[in-house]
């Protein structure tokens, strides 16, 4: 599903944000992309939704190599990618069904479509009541959940998540984590960038960490759990 | 999704981004409105002194003197070539006509004119030069051709007084076209940078379009709608502005240029032209405007 081949990114002047990785995450699999701030988590994330381009270095996302890609084909290859971000990026003055339904206006889903398919995906996160609410008014948990009802909408094969549950208290980050773990038991590949080590022991997934830019560890999430109970 | 539906789904986008953003929108109408009211103006003055010119110029008159004894069908026939071949209005003034005349306009003199036995006045035809021939170069060599004519003792083409309104026009022409351009550069540059600060403000917006998966043409659709209507909206809020201002200087100026030349008062400050020129420059501005500005924020 996602593959990639001695990626490095680097910005002008700077050390490189990313060197030499290579991994593969296959279709349906759930993994966690962890390591400490600065590690080139979020970057590897950019990269696979086209946000930045690698300097150097191929990246296959569904068979397709992204770095050949024009760039008026990038719109139609991020619709088969959900995004969650950490910093949420809603709309703050358009209500919670509009923010859901951008992502099938993009896609040109006529409108009553769209808002009978929007209303069953906040049904799913919990938030079907509070459709006609502005952002500001929801708390943190609740407006993460919008962002997951936004990036699942249109039934991406991908999700990526960018510290979900950076912003959230231990009962909320709980609650956005079984919704994912239910987005991916129904067969989405899920990639969660986190550097909250409890989430590793608690749900012992594909753990790759990066460190300084470079892919340091691949551990399937039983040996990571035991290893850190070790350490 | 078909055209129309994707034509109302950007229009109801359009709709959305002036209702939450009704202050820099009406910021973007003022400044298109003012920009345009100062084009207008100036469009407004250079019609003014283009009325003013035609006016000046329809007083150039070349005086054609006639022999003594000149008989009355060949100044006919000399009359019948000028209009054909000029084009202008022509006047023929018998030397009886000629000495009353210079009696009404120097009365002064009328006992030494009393003095000459026969009338020393000789006939002439005054010949009104048509627009586009009052320039001193066509005069001249009108006057050399007609000195040629054997019928024709003298020609008298107001030199001095057709070289200075040449200068004066040249100079108005040059005036009002600088003036012009400045106030058109300052308006594309005003124009553009309130509608990339309206755009800016919805940066954000774009941004987050752009991760979902919007083409540059879904955002830049909705964009350039609202640049559309806010410059329709601005060039009529200008027009309205014109012909408030029109209404108000219209009786000033037809007095000012009513005791300058008459005949020029009847000029026309806001021609019908000008509005449509308005509404059509202000749609062209806002959708240029809107254009370039959006551009920038696309690369996401």
């Amino acid at each position: 599903m996602i593959e990639l081949f001695h990626v490095s990114k680097a910005y002008p002047g700077d050390p490189p944000v990313l060197h030499d990785v290579n991994l593969r995450i296959d279709k349906g699999e759930f993994v966690f992309l962890t390591g400490p701030s600065g590690a080139g988590k979020s970057t590897l994330l950019k990269l696979i939704f086209c946000a930045e381009k690698a300097t150097r270095g191929q990246i296959l996302v569904g068979g397709r190599n992204i770095a050949r890609v024009r760039e008026s084909a990038i719109p139609y290859l991020r619709r088969n990618i959900g995004v969650v971000f950490q910093d949420f990026k809603l709309l703050p003055h358009r209500t919670v069904e509009d923010n859901v339904a951008l992502t099938l206006d993009v896609l040109g889903v006529p409108r009553i479509e769209a808002r009978e398919r929007v209303y069953q995906m906040l049904k799913r996160v919990g938030l079907a009541h509070k459709r006609d609410v502005l952002p500001p008014r929801l708390s943190g948990g609740e407006q993460q959940r919008v962002v997951i009802a936004r990036a699942l909408v249109n039934d991406p094969t991908i999700l990526l998540a960018d510290e979900p549950t950076g912003n959230l208290d231990p009962a909320r980050t709980l609650e956005i984590m079984d919704l994912l773990g239910d987005v991916h038991v129904r067969g989405t590949t899920v990639v969660v960038a986190t550097h909250d080590i409890s989430l590793l022991t608690r749900y012992q997934r594909r753990t790759i960490r990066l460190e300084g830019g470079r892919l340091v560890a691949d551990e399937d999430g039983v040996t990571l759990a035991r290893r850190l109970a070790i350490t | 999704m078909s055209t129309s539906a994707k034509l109302r789904s950007a229009l109801r986008s359009a709709v959305q981004g002036v209702r939450h953003g009704p202050f820099v929108h009406m910021v973007a109408v003022l400044t298109l409105a003012i920009a345009l009211f100062a084009l207008g103006l100036a469009r407004s003055a250079d019609g003014v002194i283009q009325s003013l010119l035609d006016a000046l110029g329809g007083s150039v008159t070349v005086t054609i003197y006639l022999q003594d004894g000149t008989p009355e069908e060949e100044i006919a026939i000399l009359v019948s070539t000028l209009e054909e071949q000029i084009g202008g209005a022509t006047r023929v003034v018998t030397p009886r006509q000629a000495l009353e005349r210079l009696a009404m306009e120097l009365p002064e003199l009328s006992g030494l004119l009393d003095a000459f036995a026969d009338n020393p006045l000789p006939a002439s035809i005054e010949l009104t030069m048509p627009e586009g021939k009052r320039d001193p170069e066509a005069l001249q060599s009108l006057s050399k051709v007609l000195a040629e004519v054997p019928a024709v003792g003298d020609v008298d083409w107001g030199e001095e007084l057709v070289t200075r309104l040449a200068a004066v026009a040249g100079g108005l022409r040059l005036g009002g076209l600088v003036a012009f351009i400045v106030v058109l550069v300052t308006t594309v540059t005003v124009v553009a940078a309130t509608l990339q600060l309206a755009i800016y403000a919805r940066r954000e917006e774009i941004e987050i379009q752009k991760l979902v998966g919007a083409t540059d043409r879904f955002v830049r659709v909705p964009f350039i709608i609202e640049g559309l209507l806010q410059g329709l909206l601005g060039g009529a809020l200008a027009l309205g502005l014109l012909l408030l201002f029109s209404h108000l200087a219209a009786p000033r100026v037809a007095t000012l240029l009513g005791f300058l030349l008459a005949g020029a008062h009847d000029v026309e400050l806001v021609p019908w032209r000008l509005g449509l020129e308005l509404l059509a420059g202000g749609a062209t501005l806002g959708l240029l405007g809107s254009m370039l500005a959006v551009r920038r924020f696309l690369r996401v």
